[in-house]
């Protein structure tokens, strides 16, 4: 069984911090991948390292077995990695429509086909009644999926997802666990962060747990929430109170 | 050994010169590092104090005892341009600092030539004329006491940002505005502060560059344009980069001068820009 | 896109009856040069207003284009071939200005503007072949194939076509691939690049273009006005000029340029005869004020805004 994504003694160093010292994480083909952790863990810096955001001070970034660490934000996207954005990136004045059409652009360059594709991104998402909104008009679930939408147009092969849950009402969180569902179902492979572990519980066939810059857990879910290492780097955060 | 003796003789002038710049690149990366603007009219920001010098001059206040007063003119002169104008560039898109500090050049370089008509105007009698010799070199006292001046006022903005309370607040909004407001800290009061510092650098440096250059409504704009190149090499923000590009530039602009010709001196200047910019975009002393 | 293209068919109908009925010299010169600087502001408006990098050098271009002519003219070439020169060294300066500061942040590239036209200014005053600071008078012999003409007439058929040529070019950038890239870019980098946008790859493609337009722009006016020197062509004053006519009209909007050229070229007169012409600072003061003006209140300028109460009002009715 080989890894889709494979990252190896991952580390990022900002001056004298160090925010990553030796993150290990698989992400297999067509799975759901979910990577937590307590505040401060350096999930976010893990996930900017990744996606390309970022550049590793060390370790491998290894995707369909190719180093990508360290490459030029773009090529990442281009080799078939999507992401959205924790604190949610817009294109300020573009629509909807035109948002998600820039996305499409990236495999078929006529603005026709892409806006062909981005129409149908739209209806997948639920998003299609919106298309002629501005993006900055949107409520913040909205704007996420949006995010989700505009990462789907590139046509990932992985798709990246930063605490696209946060900030959400519980009946907008079933609507995002659906979503991930039927992108799932499409084939894609999904890796993605989440503070707050009860929501991954359900939908990941894996989670990996990362505290103070280390993988400190890799299994199921069940797993995870028995492991003592990974309830004493939570201990008094919402894990504790999700296992008990 | 003449070679050697020209070759020293340069290397003496490029230094001096360096400093002159650093002189007029110190409040440029003042500003730029507390609130992220190029201030593209810093240059006429420093037209302007020359002016002010000279008119202290014409009633007899000398430049050494007019640069206080002239730097605390365009200190007010400063925070009044930042309150009605800058802090407005700052709530729109980021091309309105670009464009929006570039018409205030082409103002100010408007009103000083309706104003002062464009003629070249030198201070009367200024002091420090004479040239000092020394071991076969030769250099004008005028660039000795700019040079100093240089080297202080470098050496007092660096002091007043790492050790004073004021300076502690503006490298906290330097490095992450919002937080520096969560933290207590008034973010216009501080920018405003920082625009005006900035002003008064040059408002120190343009009485000092009165000693060896006449003013007239586009002096400032040459000087800018090296600061800027100065500023990039450093590394935006830097106080320390502002003084190792300047020596730098100086160098180059002197040395590119003798041996290219006086009219080319800016080429290697400039190619070192682009140079710099595509390979350590961050500038020699600047962080990431 | 169909009201643009009926407002362009119109503009230029009734541009070709004004060259059939006027023959008022001073009026075709007017229409000339507001043509001309239209033309410009689009070439400005493609770097800096479609993908926000501010440029203060843009006239070296436009002396690309002018120089191109004056030396194919002046060593009996046609001035047709200008027109490819110019754009290949316009093109050249404009890949050698960007590659290095177009991926950075905005004020990289607008130094760099001012620094590589300072450099280009100095250059042509000491080089002998492009005329020192004397510049070029071009030898008179009037007919297409010189691309020179007894009247005005011809010159703003001219002018009027390559307008339309530009407007037409950004009819096309704003429904092209690269029209959305550079609406991405400068509304959020980051993102852009996360869907696989190269900042650097399409911004280029960008700069180039607008450095092409404004060197064709060049060649015209080399060849209406006969005479080429650094001060007409390639000076700072210049680049005000184009940098105003694109921040006052509305950075980023289609017809924002034609309108800053008309609001320029109006000015301009106004200054000329209430203060007898440049060089006194009052056009400066004027014009800078102008740009302070727009900048902090309005910062998207006249198109912008008509554009963006446009969209309100019909947001709220939607």
């Amino acid at each position: 069984m080989t890894a889709l994504l494979r990252v190896r003694g991952l580390a990022k160093r900002f001056g004298s911090v160090r925010a990553l010292d030796g993150v290990d994480l698989d992400v297999e083909a067509g799975k759901l991948t979910g990577l937590i952790g307590p505040n401060g863990a350096g999930k976010s810096t893990a996930f900017s390292c990744i996606a390309g955001a970022e550049r590793p001070s060390a370790g491998s970034v290894l995707f369909r077995d190719a180093e990508i660490g360290g490459m030029a934000y773009h090529r990442v996207a281009r080799l078939g990695i999507g992401r959205t954005y924790q604190i949610v990136q817009t294109f300020a004045d573009m629509t909807v429509l035109e948002a998600v059409t820039t996305g499409a652009l990236l495999r078929h360059p006529q603005v026709a086909d892409a806006t062909a594709r981005a129409e149908e991104i739209l209806g997948f998402v639920g998003l299609a009644e919106k298309r002629h909104r501005l993006g900055r008009a949107l409520t913040i679930a909205d704007k996420k999926r949006l995010e989700v939408a505009r990462a789907l147009a590139t046509e990932p092969a992985l798709l990246l997802l930063d605490e696209v849950m946060a900030g959400l009402t519980p009946a907008e969180c079933r609507d995002a666990v659906g979503l991930l569902r039927r992108i799932l179902a499409r084939g894609i492979t999904v890796l993605m962060v989440e503070h707050v572990m009860e929501v991954l519980m359900p939908i990941a066939d894996h989670v990996v747990v990362i505290a103070a810059g280390k993988t400190i857990f890799s299994g199921t879910a069940a797993e995870a929430v028995r492991d003592p290492q990974v309830i004493e780097a939570y201990l008094g955060s919402p894990i504790a109170e999700a296992a008990s | 050994m003449e070679a050697l003796t020209t070759f020293a003789q340069l290397l003496a002038s490029g230094l001096l010169t360096g400093l002159v710049f650093a002189l007029v690149a110190v409040g440029l990366t003042l500003v730029y590092g507390v609130m992220d603007v190029v201030n593209f009219a810093h240059g006429e920001f420093l037209m302007l104090a020359m002016y002010a010098a000279l008119g202290l001059a014409l009633v007899g206040i000398g430049p050494l005892l007019g640069l206080p007063l002239v730097a605390i003119a365009l200190f007010l002169f400063g925070i009044v341009v930042y309150r009605l104008f800058v802090r407005r560039l700052l709530a729109g898109p980021p091309e309105a600092t670009v464009f929006g500090t570039f018409g205030l050049l082409v103002l100010l370089q408007g009103i000083a030539q309706a104003v002062f008509s464009s003629d070249f105007l030198s201070a009367p009698r200024p002091p420090f004329q004479g040239t000092i010799r020394f071991a076969g070199l030769a250099v004008s006292q005028a660039t000795v006491v700019e040079g100093i001046g240089a080297l202080l006022l470098t050496a007092g903005l660096y002091a007043f940002v790492e050790y004073t309370e004021t300076g502690r607040a503006m490298r906290a909004v330097a490095e992450d505005r919002i937080a520096a407001t969560l933290m207590g800290i008034d973010v216009q009061r501080i920018n405003g502060l920082a625009f005006g510092m900035g002003a008064a650098c040059v408002g120190a440096a343009g009485a000092l560059l009165m000693l060896s250059y006449p003013v007239y409504p586009t002096a400032g704009a040459s000087f800018a344009l090296t600061a800027f190149v100065v500023v990039a090499l450093g590394g935006f923000g830097s106080i320390q980069g502002a003084l190792v590009g300047a020596l730098l530039v100086g160098m180059l602009e002197v040395f590119g001068g003798y041996y290219l010709s006086p009219e080319l001196k800016m080429v290697p200047v400039f190619l070192a820009y682009l140079v710099v910019v595509l390979l350590r975009p961050q500038g020699l002393l600047g962080r990431r | 896109m169909r009201p643009h293209l009926l407002a362009l068919g119109a503009i230029v109908v009734v541009g070709l009856l004004a060259v059939a009925g006027v023959h008022d010299a001073v009026l075709l010169d007017l229409l000339f040069t507001l043509l001309l600087y239209a033309v410009l502001g689009q070439s400005w408006n493609w770097i800096s207003g479609y993908a926000g990098n501010i440029s203060f050098g843009h006239a070296i271009f436009f002396g690309c284009g002018a120089y191109a002519a004056a030396l194919c003219v002046t060593h009996g070439l046609s001035p047709w071939l200008a027109f490819g020169l110019g754009a290949l060294v316009a093109a050249a300066l404009a890949l050698v200005t960007g590659f290095p500061t177009l991926a950075l942040r905005g004020h990289y590239f607008s130094i760099a503007t001012i620094a590589v036209a300072a450099l280009i200014d100095a250059f042509v005053r000491v080089s002998p072949w492009l005329g020192k600071a004397n510049g070029f008078e071009l030898p008179i012999a009037p007919g297409w194939a010189n691309l020179q003409f007894a009247q005005k007439g011809p010159y703003v058929v001219l002018a009027l076509a390559l307008f339309a040529l530009v407007q037409l070019a950004t009819i096309g950038l704003e429904r092209s691939r690269l029209g959305y890239y550079l609406r991405a870019l400068r509304a959020n980098h980051a993102a852009a690049a996360s869907v696989g946008i190269d900042e650097r790859r399409w911004k280029l493609i960008a700069f180039a273009w607008s450095a092409v337009m404004a060197s064709a722009a060049g060649v015209l006016y080399a060849q209406y006005n006969l005479f080429v020197d650094p001060p007409s062509t390639i000076a700072l004053a210049i680049s005000i000029d184009i940098a105003l006519i694109g921040v006052v009209g509305g950075i980023g909007t289609l017809w924002g340029p034609a309108v800053g050229a008309l609001v320029y070229v109006v000015l301009a007169k106004g200054v000329a005869l209430k203060f007898g012409g440049a060089g006194k600072g009052y056009d400066l003061v004027i014009y800078g004020a102008i740009i302070c003006l727009i900048a902090a209140l309005r910062p998207r300028g006249i198109v912008g805004t008509v554009v963006d109460a446009i969209r309100r009002r019909r947001g709220a009715t939607a």
